[in-house]
C-alpha cells in the first residue's frame, strides 16, 4: 500500500479529533451529572422522561388534594361528633323528662332552655365554616345551609375530590344527607330553595366527575329531622306534653345512628384516602428512581471513562509524533 | 554512427531528466494542493537511426507526455461520498437548531407548563371559589398560551434561517457553475492541441466535488465530446461552455410542504422553471427535507395541539357557569380552524379581562360545584389526538422524542458517512497522493540521469577530441 504524508496528517487529524469529542461529551456528563442533555441524547428515554415528570406534577398535586379532602374531611367529622353529642344530651333529658318520677313542669320548663341552647348549638355547628367555605353546604358554599328556622338552604352537591389518576373521592357531605334520616321523605327535599342537582347532570355531559353517593335509602320510612326533633322536644317541654317527649325518644336513636353511620362513612373514605395517599407516595419514589436512571450520569462510570479518553487522546499524539516520521531528506545530507 | 548523434543522444538524456525534476518539483510542491493528483513523465524512445551493418541505433530519448495518475471510478465515489456527508452535516446544524426549540431536558418547556395547566385546574376544584386559585388558573393558561406561541416562532425563525441559507447557497452554486464552465472552456481548447491539461482536469475535479455538497449531481462525457454536468432529477447544468443559474423566488405555500412565503428554487434551464422539490442530496437536499418535511410536520402538529386544546377546553367550559352565573363562555378565544392554530391561540376576551368568568360550576349559583374545573383537569388523560389515540401529553412528547429520533439518526449517520469519507480519502491518497519519500527517490534518479547523460556528451568530446587529435 502507497501511503503518503498527506494520509499520515489526515490519520493525525482524524484520531485527535474523534478523541477530543468523545471527551467534550464525557465533560459534558460530568459538568450536568446528567447523560440525558438533549432528547437526541436518548429519543425515547428522553420521551419517558418527559411523561415520568408529568406523572410526578400531577402525583404532588394528587397528594396535596388528598391532603385538602382530609382536612375538609375531618373537619366535618368533628362538628358531626358535636351533632351526636347534641343529640345524646337532648335523649338524655328526654328519658329524664318523659317518665314522672323525677320530672315536672317546673324541671320540663327549666331543661327546656337547654335544649334551646342545644338546638342554637346545633344550627351553629350545621353552619361551621373552614376559611370562607361552608362544609355542609354541598355546592352551596357561600352561604349557611341552615336558616334560623332550621330549614336547609344548601344543595346536595358532593365536591369530588381527584386524589389519584381518575379515582375521585367525595370530600364534603351535604347536610341534607345527615340532618334527615330520609333525605328523600324530608321537607327540605320538597323546599323550593333546595335543589337535587347530581341527577341528569351526568347524562348531560360524560366528562363531569359526579357525586355517586346519593343512592336514595329507605325510601318509604318516616324521614326525621334533626332540628325539626329539638323543636320538638322543646315544644313538648314546655308544653308539658310527656306522651311527645315520650315520641321523640325513638326518633333521637334513629338520628343518632343516622349521625354516626356519616361518620362511619366518612372513616372509610379518611382511611382510603391515606391507603391511596401512600401508593402515591411509594409510586412517586419509583418515578424519582426511574428519571434518575434515565436523565443521571453514572459518575463512576463517566469518570473512568473520562480517564480511559484522556489516555487514549496522549497516547494518540504520542503516536502522531512517531508518525510524523522523518522524511528520506533527513538521510540526504 | 556520427558522433555528433550521440552528442544529441546526450542532449535527450539531460532533456529528459530535466523534465522529469521539474514535474518531481512541481508534485513535491503541490504536495499539499487540494485535489492535486501526481503527475509522471510518461517517456518514450526517440525515433531510432539505421546504423552501418545491420545496427539499429538508438538515439535518445524524449519525454512523450506528463500525466496524472487519478481514478476516474474513484472520484465520482468520493463525489457521492462529500455530497451524502454535507446533506448530513447540514442536516445536523439545522435538526440541532430544532432539538434546542423542543428540548426541555434541563428547564421549562410546553411538557411542563401543560402540567401545570391542568394542575391549576385541579386547585381549582379544590377551592372553585377561591379568587388566589383562579388567578393563577389564568396565569398558567397564559403561559402555556405564551409557550405556544414561541414554539411556533421558533420553528418559523428555523424556516427563515434555512431560506436564507438557501438562498447563499444557490449564488455559490452559480460560482461553482461557471467555474466549471470556465474550465471547460479551457480544457476544450488545450485538449485540442493534444496535450493533457493535468491540472486544469484537478481543478475541475475539485469544482465538481464542491458542487456535489450542494446537491446530487452526475458528469458525463456527451457523444459531441462536451463535458456536461446534470443534476439528477432536474436536468442539466453545465453543457460543455454553456451554464445555467439557479434563482430562488419567495412564493405562496405549495402541495409538497412548502410553507408560505418560503423560497422556490428555480434553474434557467427547466421549462417551467421551478425545481423545488426535484432536489435531492447534499446541502439543498438537507435543506429542503427539513424545511418542507419535517418543520411543516412540527407546525402541523403544534396547530393541531393547539387547536385541540382550545377546543376541548373550551366545550367543556361553554356547559358551565361562571361565578356571575353567565353560561356558555368561551375560555380560549374560539379559532376558525387549526390554521396556524398555535399563533392564533389566546385566552378570550372574557377570561383575560375578568376571572370570574372562569367558570366552575354545571349549575348556576354553586360556588362550591367543582365538576366543570374537574372535567378540563380530566382532558389531560383524553385521547383526543391522533383520531384518539393520544392524550396531549403523548401527543407533545411525540414530537419531542421524533425531533430526538431524527437528530440522533442523523448523528449516526455523520460518523458513519466520515468513516467512509476518510478510507476514500485514503483511497485516493495511496493512488493520486504525493509521497515526500517517493518523490525524493525519485528526484535523486532523474538527477543521476541527468548527471550520466552529460557524462555521455563529455565522452562524446572526448571521442571527438581524439578524432581531431589524429591529425597533429
Amino acid at each position: 500500500m502507497r501511503v503518503t504524508e498527506g494520509t499520515n496528517y489526515d490519520t493525525i487529524r482524524d484520531s485527535i479529533q474523534r478523541s477530543r469529542s468523545r471527551m467534550e461529551n464525557l465533560q459534558q456528563q460530568t459538568a450536568t451529572l446528567k447523560k440525558l442533555n438533549t432528547p437526541s441524547d436518548d429519543p425515547v428515554g428522553s420521551a419517558k422522561v418527559l411523561e415520568v415528570r408529568t406523572d410526578r406534577m400531577n402525583n404532588d398535586q394528587f397528594q396535596m388534594n388528598a391532603k385538602l379532602a382530609e382536612t375538609f374531611l375531618n373537619n366535618t367529622d368533628h362538628a358531626l361528633e358535636e351533632l351526636s353529642n347534641i343529640l345524646v344530651r337532648a335523649k338524655e333529658i328526654a328519658i329524664g323528662q318523659a317518665s314522672g318520677a323525677r320530672a315536672n313542669d317546673d324541671t320540663r320548663l327549666a331543661v327546656a332552655e337547654e335544649v334551646s341552647q342545644l338546638y342554637q348549638q346545633a344550627v351553629a355547628t350545621a353552619n361551621r365554616r373552614i376559611g370562607e367555605r361552608y362544609i355542609f353546604g354541598g355546592y352551596k358554599t357561600n352561604k349557611p345551609p341552615l336558616d334560623n328556622e332550621g330549614r336547609y338552604t344548601g344543595d346536595n352537591g358532593h365536591m369530588m375530590s381527584e386524589i389519584a389518576k381518575g379515582i375521585f373521592l367525595s370530600m364534603n357531605v351535604p347536610g341534607i344527607e345527615v340532618f334527615n334520616t330520609n333525605p328523600q321523605a324530608s321537607e327540605d327535599a320538597r323546599s323550593e330553595i333546595y335543589r337535587n342537582n347530581t341527577q341528569g347532570e351526568r347524562q348531560q355531559n360524560r366528562t363531569l366527575a359526579s357525586a355517586d353517593e346519593s343512592t336514595p335509602e329507605r325510601s318509604e320510612a318516616e324521614n326525621v329531622n334533626l332540628f325539626q326533633e329539638l323543636q320538638n322536644l322543646r315544644i313538648g317541654l314546655l308544653s308539658g306534653d310527656t306522651g311527645g317527649i315520650q315520641n321523640t325518644l325513638e326518633r333521637f336513636d334513629q338520628m343518632h345512628a343516622k349521625v354516626v353511620s356519616e361518620r362511619a362513612k366518612i372513616g372509610a373514605r379518611v382511611a382510603g384516602l391515606q391507603t391511596t395517599t401512600q401508593s402515591l407516595e411509594r409510586h412517586t419514589i419509583t418515578n424519582a428512581q426511574l428519571t434518575s436512571q434515565l436523565e443521571d450520569a453514572d459518575m463512576a462510570q463517566v469518570v473512568s471513562d473520562l480517564a480511559k479518553e484522556e489516555t487514549v487522546f496522549r497516547s494518540s499524539l504520542q503516536s502522531s509524533h512517531k508518525l510524523i516520521q522523518p522524511t528520506l531528506l533527513d538521510f540526504l545530507k | 554512427m556520427a558522433i555528433p548523434n550521440i552528442f544529441r543522444t546526450g542532449m535527450s538524456g539531460m532533456m529528459a531528466s530535466k523534465t522529469a525534476v521539474a514535474t518531481t518539483g512541481h508534485n513535491i510542491s503541490n504536495a499539499n494542493t487540494e485535489g492535486y493528483s501526481r503527475q509522471r513523465v510518461q517517456q518514450e524512445t526517440t525515433t531510432p537511426q539505421i546504423g552501418s551493418g545491420r545496427n539499429i541505433l538508438g538515439t535518445g530519448v524524449q519525454p512523450a507526455r506528463t500525466e496524472r495518475v487519478n481514478d476516474e471510478y474513484l472520484e465520482k465515489h468520493i463525489r457521492n461520498g462529500v455530497r451524502d456527508l454535507s446533506n448530513f452535516e447540514e442536516k445536523d446544524t439545522a435538526l440541532r437548531q430544532i432539538e434546542d426549540i423542543f428540548n426541555e431536558m434541563n428547564g421549562e418547556g410546553l411538557n411542563r407548563l401543560m402540567s401545570r395547566f391542568f394542575n391549576e385546574f385541579r386547585k381549582l376544584s379544590n377551592e372553585p371559589d377561591s379568587e388566589a386559585v383562579r388567578q393563577s388558573v389564568r396565569e398558567a393558561s397564559q403561559a402555556i398560551v405564551n409557550d405556544f406561541h414561541r414554539l411556533r416562532n421558533e420553528v418559523v425563525e428555523v424556516r427563515k434561517h434555512i431560506d436564507s441559507r438557501i438562498e447563499g447557497y444557490s449564488k455559490e452554486i452559480n460560482t461553482a457553475t461557471e467555474e466549471i464552465r470556465d474550465l471547460n472552456i479551457k480544457i476544450q481548447q488545450a485538449e485540442a492541441t493534444g496535450v493533457s491539461p493535468n491540472d486544469l482536469l484537478d481543478k475541475r475535479d475539485k469544482a465538481l466535488k464542491n458542487l456535489a455538497t450542494y446537491m446530487d449531481i452526475a458528469a458525463h462525457k456527451d457523444n459531441k465530446g462536451h463535458y456536461s454536468v446534470d443534476v439528477r432529477g432536474v436536468g442539466p447544468l453545465v453543457v460543455g461552455p454553456n451554464a445555467e443559474k439557479f434563482s430562488v423566488e419567495r412564493t405562496p405555500a405549495d402541495q409538497d410542504g412548502k410553507g408560505e412565503n418560503s423560497v422556490d428554487l428555480r434553474t434557467s434551464a427547466s421549462a417551467h422553471g421551478n425545481v423545488t422539490h426535484g432536489l435531492k442530496g447534499g446541502k439543498l437536499g438537507a435543506l429542503l427535507e427539513v424545511r418542507d418535511q419535517m418543520l411543516t410536520t412540527i407546525l402541523d402538529r403544534l396547530d393541531t395541539m393547539a387547536y385541540s386544546l382550545s377546543e376541548a377546553v373550551n366545550d367543556v367550559h361553554a356547559e358551565g357557569y361562571t361565578r356571575t352565573g353567565q353560561k356558555g363562555i368561551a375560555f380560549f378565544a374560539p379559532m376558525s380552524g387549526k390554521d396556524r392554530a398555535a399563533e392564533f391561540l389566546q385566552l378570550s376576551d372574557d377570561v383575560k379581562t375578568n376571572i370570574n368568568n372562569i367558570a366552575t360550576a354545571a349549575i348556576p349559583d354553586a360556588p362550591g360545584d367543582n365538576r366543570i374545573a374537574l372535567a378540563i383537569a380530566g382532558l389531560q388523560d383524553h385521547r383526543i389526538l391522533n383520531d384518539g389515540r393520544a392524550n396531549f401529553d403523548e401527543f407533545y412528547n411525540s414530537i419531542v422524542s421524533d425531533v430526538g429520533v431524527a437528530t440522533q439518526r442523523n448523528k449516526a449517520g455523520i460518523s458513519q458517512q466520515k468513516d467512509i469519507m476518510t478510507q476514500l480519502n485514503k483511497m485516493r491518497d495511496q493512488i493520486s497522493g504525493v509521497s515526500i519519500d517517493e518523490e525524493t527517490a525519485n528526484l535523486l534518479q532523474f538527477q543521476q540521469t541527468y548527471g550520466a547523460s552529460a557524462k555521455v556528451i563529455q565522452v562524446a568530446d572526448e571521442m571527438l577530441k581524439t578524432v581531431l587529435d589524429l591529425k597533429r
